[in-house]
């Protein structure tokens, strides 16, 4: 059954992705986009990666869905025509797809005991971190405490993309502040 | 007892399967927008509803039934909500339901083809 | 039995997709997208059963959220009626001193 869910899903994917290709309407466009992240965290889901799942759905079939929106409403939702011969793009395509391919060949098998995910560090957090660190969930305590450097380093990031984009675009209290004072010379858009 | 919920259990979920599938072929088969809004509206309420009572009727009293419960609950507010906000917006961009008459049908076609992908 | 809900679930997407490529209108491809959505919350919810793993409530409940903070999101954008015009009738709305309490 969960062949088949997963096969399902993945050819409603495939489905999604050419009906986009081959879509000059970019707000029809747009909406295929939030459906394939919402068949993208299904899969995930299916697939066990819950939180992935979690940020697929509410990044992908949320925020960037309205991200798109506003750029066609600034920009217009025209499509240029595009030039037929596209012969270099379909051999950087093919080839990446085929290294990528090649990549994944390489791979260990899901759950493989030999694998290098399960013998070094696993072991020591299934078995040791609800002591060492005080905390049920595992995955709370990797990212938390034994990555938490890098967790602070991530959130960092984050914030100064966020304060960028504030500085950038301006909050809505800017304009009013503008405004109240009188001289909203209209050089913000 | 047991016996009385699993049925009610099996009922309701297949009941509810069946409204999904309908209102998805309405979907696809139903003429113009406000008919297939209302197919949609069928698997948003009657039938994600029974697949919900199915699903709390199979996890008893329990955290997960309460979630449900309040899904349930959830969905039963915001699918209206969202169908008539959808209906409002057609409406607001002239597009004309089909009426008893049906001459509406060539001016209503051209129109929701600018409608799409132009942005108007 | 969850198997006959999951594989009504799956078919209905794959119809609701269907309408979403073939459109015509831009509503009906919003209205397609909405359906999806709910079909991918119950999906989810009804999947974790199937699996007998129950767990996966959570993040359908939020799906559901997020579902419907999409559509009304999306259809905001189209209230004014004209889609390209509804930056600069905002913007006027800002200018005439209604604070719009919208972005």
């Amino acid at each position: 059954m969960e062949f088949f869910v997963n096969a399902f899903l993945l050819a409603l994917l495939a489905a999604t992705t050419i009906a986009i290709v081959r879509m000059r309407r970019l707000i029809a466009t747009t909406m295929l986009f939030g459906i394939f992240s919402l068949l993208m965290a299904a899969v995930f889901v299916v697939l066990d990666a819950v939180d992935v799942a979690f940020t697929e759905a509410s990044v992908g079939a949320g925020i960037s869905t309205i991200l798109m929106l506003a750029t066609l409403a600034i920009c217009g939702a025209k499509q240029e025509s595009v030039p037929r011969k596209q012969l270099p793009a379909i051999i950087v395509v093919v080839v990446t797809g085929a290294v990528l391919l090649w990549g994944v060949s390489g791979l260990p098998d899901v759950g493989d005991p030999t694998a290098p995910a399960t013998t070094h560090v696993y072991k020591r957090y299934v078995e040791e971190s609800g002591t060492e660190i005080g905390v049920p969930n595992i995955v709370t305590s990797v990212l938390a405490s034994y990555r938490g450097y890098d967790t602070l380093g991530e959130v960092a990031v984050i914030f100064t993309a966020g304060l960028g984009i504030i500085c950038l675009i301006g909050a809505g209290t800017g304009q009013q502040r503008r405004r109240r004072n009188g001289n909203d010379s209209g050089d913000d858009v | 007892m047991d016996l009385v919920i699993e049925i009610l259990s099996w009922i309701t979920l297949v009941g509810g399967s069946i409204f999904v599938v309908i209102g998805g072929i309405g979907l696809i088969r139903f003429p113009e927008f406000f008919t297939r809004l209302h197919a949609a509206g069928i698997t948003d309420t009657l039938g994600a509803g029974l697949i919900m009572v199915g699903l709390i009727l199979q996890s008893g009293l329990s955290q997960n039934s309460l979630k449900i419960g309040i899904m349930l609950l959830l969905i039963f507010v915001t699918s209206p909500t969202a169908s008539h906000a959808l209906a409002k917006a057609a409406v607001y961009d002239s597009l004309k339901p089909w009426t008893a008459r049906g001459e509406k049908d060539a001016a209503d076609k051209s129109s929701g083809d600018t409608k799409d992908g132009e942005g108007s | 039995m969850f198997v006959v809900v999951t594989v009504a679930l799956l078919v209905t997407m794959g119809l609701a997709l269907a309408r979403a490529i073939v459109g015509p209108t831009l509503y009906d491809r919003i209205l397609a997208v909405n359906t999806f959505g709910t079909k991918t919350v119950l999906l989810i919810a009804v999947y974790g059963y199937l699996t007998e793993r129950p767990d996966f409530v959570d993040i359908a409940l939020v799906y559901a959220l997020i579902n419907f903070i999409g559509t009304v999101a999306v259809l905001k954008f189209f209230e004014s009626g004209e889609f390209a015009h509804s930056w600069r009738e905002r913007r006027e709305r800002v200018e005439a001193g209604d604070t719009g309490d919208d972005d």
